[in-house]
């Protein structure tokens, strides 16, 4: 039984017999506030009126004669209900009330826990994310000191070997010593484009954003590639570029852009034919085209072109793989996109960039370019 | 050749006395010693002192007297930059132009090696044959901003 109503059950016939021995309502009162405590103790309404039909019974045989005794029990009877009964109508509005609540709690806590699981499965995958970036990053790390290194005396001693320090070489030991040097070479550019890159995408490539002129910095790229394009053979002519065209890039930047476009002309160009540069006004902004006569992209190639490591396996021609990535992403960090159109025989690189209006731009002459990059 | 000029920082505060004949090379790397000075001798026909380590360049600068110091940058002991903290509390070096060589041109790095007083950075791996020259334009910068 539970022990609040077991309590009642003690208490209860004791007050209301006193009730009806003469007590007066502080007896009633006594014998209300016993229900009372009851039913805050969780003993239900019908459960106190039994208590109290029991007790009132037992009371009125004991004291009283059957006709003086109907007033008396229908009176405290009456005070019994009257007083209880909001009570109980309260304490069913809270068990209501409690049990809508429990429900509410029980759905908030599956959404709560739900979006908890979600939550961590998402911070879970992100910190996977910083991890592998993390990792990414300590290799590139490793990569720049630690083959750097031994890459510098490599590097180095074929270079000084091929200035003629060591000597003059029979054919054969020219031959060895060039494809050393060149391979050499593309080692340096791997490393230094694994760098690039990994600056670009952690987004601490400094870039130093001035207005120039299009034409001068066409024909300044054209100039600097002219001693990688001349022994391949291959012409680099500039056909044409809109008079007094600005851009406002980072000229660093942009020759990187230029001379991996024209490098990578040159490469797939047949020996004896000419890359053309070509800057022209399209749509709201100017373009700038570099085509070459190669075999062209092949089909299967085009979606990844611009993707790291994409270079096709077949048409291996000494690159690091990131040229055109990284091409891509300097352009598109000066506000511009980078495209291409490929058919046999016609290839041709471009990027769009936003045409530079205003007149004057004042102030600062000469900026502080410390980090100059490469 | 792959540079990072320092444009303005510091330069006024060195005064170059004399043109460049001396250079010191502090570089643990025994071959990375053997190339850079065979190119520093044979192309630029200076006089080259060769040091293995920080401790041993803070030895012998004060009694080599370089007008240039080409200081690697990660070395076992002591580094490059701590080694230029106590090249420039020792009278004789105190002043001396410093050119950084060095494998760490992560932008944390640079900005760091941007923090200390040198001339600038030549990173690794670099062409021997061209780096007399890339010494030379710096060198000449760097006469040209002090004046």
């Amino acid at each position: 039984m539970n022990p609040a109503l077991e309590e009642l059950s003690n208490q209860y016939p004791s007050a209301l017999r006193e009730y009806c021995n003469g007590g007066g309502e502080a007896a009633l009162l006594r014998a209300y506030q016993l229900g009372r405590g009851a039913v805050a103790a969780g003993v239900s309404a019908l459960e106190v009126g039994t208590v109290h039909q029991e007790a009132l019974v037992s009371a009125l045989v004991e004291t009283l004669a059957l006709a003086e005794s109907a007033p008396i029990a229908r009176r405290a009877t009456e005070f019994f209900a009257e007083c209880l009964a909001p009570f109980e109508l309260t304490r069913r509005g809270f068990q209501e009330a409690h049990a809508a609540l429990r429900d509410l709690n029980q759905g908030l806590e599956r959404r709560l826990s739900a979006a908890l699981q979600d939550f961590e499965s998402a911070q879970d995958e992100l910190l996977e994310q910083k991890r592998m970036e993390t990792l990414k990053n300590d290799f590139i790390s490793v990569i720049s000191h630690e083959v750097r290194t031994p890459l510098t005396s490599i590097h180095g001693a074929l270079n000084l070997l091929k200035s003629g320090l060591g000597g003059e070489l029979n054919p054969q030991g020219q031959r060895l010593l060039d494809a050393a040097y060149r391979n050499s070479q593309r080692l340096v550019r791997l490393v230094n484009d694994l760098l690039d890159l990994q600056r670009i995408e952690s987004g601490t490539m400094t870039f130093n954003l001035r207005p120039v002129d299009l034409r001068s910095l066409l024909e300044q790229a054209i100039e600097a590639s002219q001693a990688h394009a001349g022994p391949l053979g291959i012409k680099l002519v500039l056909q044409g570029a809109p008079t007094g065209a600005r851009v406002r890039v980072d000229s660093d930047r942009m020759m990187q852009v230029m001379t991996n476009l024209l490098s990578n002309a040159a490469k797939f160009s047949p020996r004896g034919e000419t890359v053309v540069v070509e800057a022209s006004r399209h749509n709201s902004g100017l373009r700038v085209g570099v085509t070459d006569r190669g075999p062209g992209v092949p089909e299967e190639f085009h979606e990844r072109i611009f993707q790291k490591f994409a270079q096709a396996a077949s048409s291996d021609r000494g690159g690091s793989g990131l040229g055109l990535s990284i091409t891509k992403a300097i352009v598109e960090h000066m506000s511009g996109r980078v495209g291409f159109q490929s058919e046999p025989g016609r290839t041709t690189f471009y990027f769009d960039l936003p045409e530079w209006r205003r007149t004057v731009s004042r102030g600062k002459a000469s900026e502080n370019t410390w980090p100059a990059g490469r | 050749m792959e540079t990072h000029g320092l444009a303005g920082e510091g330069l006024g505060k060195h005064v170059a006395r004399r043109t460049l004949k001396r250079i010191l090379l502090v570089e643990d790397d025994p071959d990375i010693q053997t190339v850079t000075s065979m190119a520093l001798g044979s192309f630029g026909g200076y006089t080259v002192h060769v040091c293995g380590s920080a401790e041993e360049a803070i030895e012998s600068a004060a009694e080599f007297l370089p007008d240039l110091i080409l200081l690697d940058v990660m070395m076992p002991g002591m580094d490059g930059m701590d080694t230029l903290r106590v090249l420039r509390e020792i009278p004789e070096t105190a002043s001396t132009p410093v050119i950084f060589l060095t494998a760490r041109v992560q932008p944390a790095d640079v900005a760091k090696y941007k923090e200390l007083d040198s001339l600038a950075v030549i990173r690794k791996p670099f062409e021997p044959t061209a780096l007399v020259e890339t010494i030379q334009d710096i060198w000449i910068r760097y006469h040209d901003s002090a004046h």
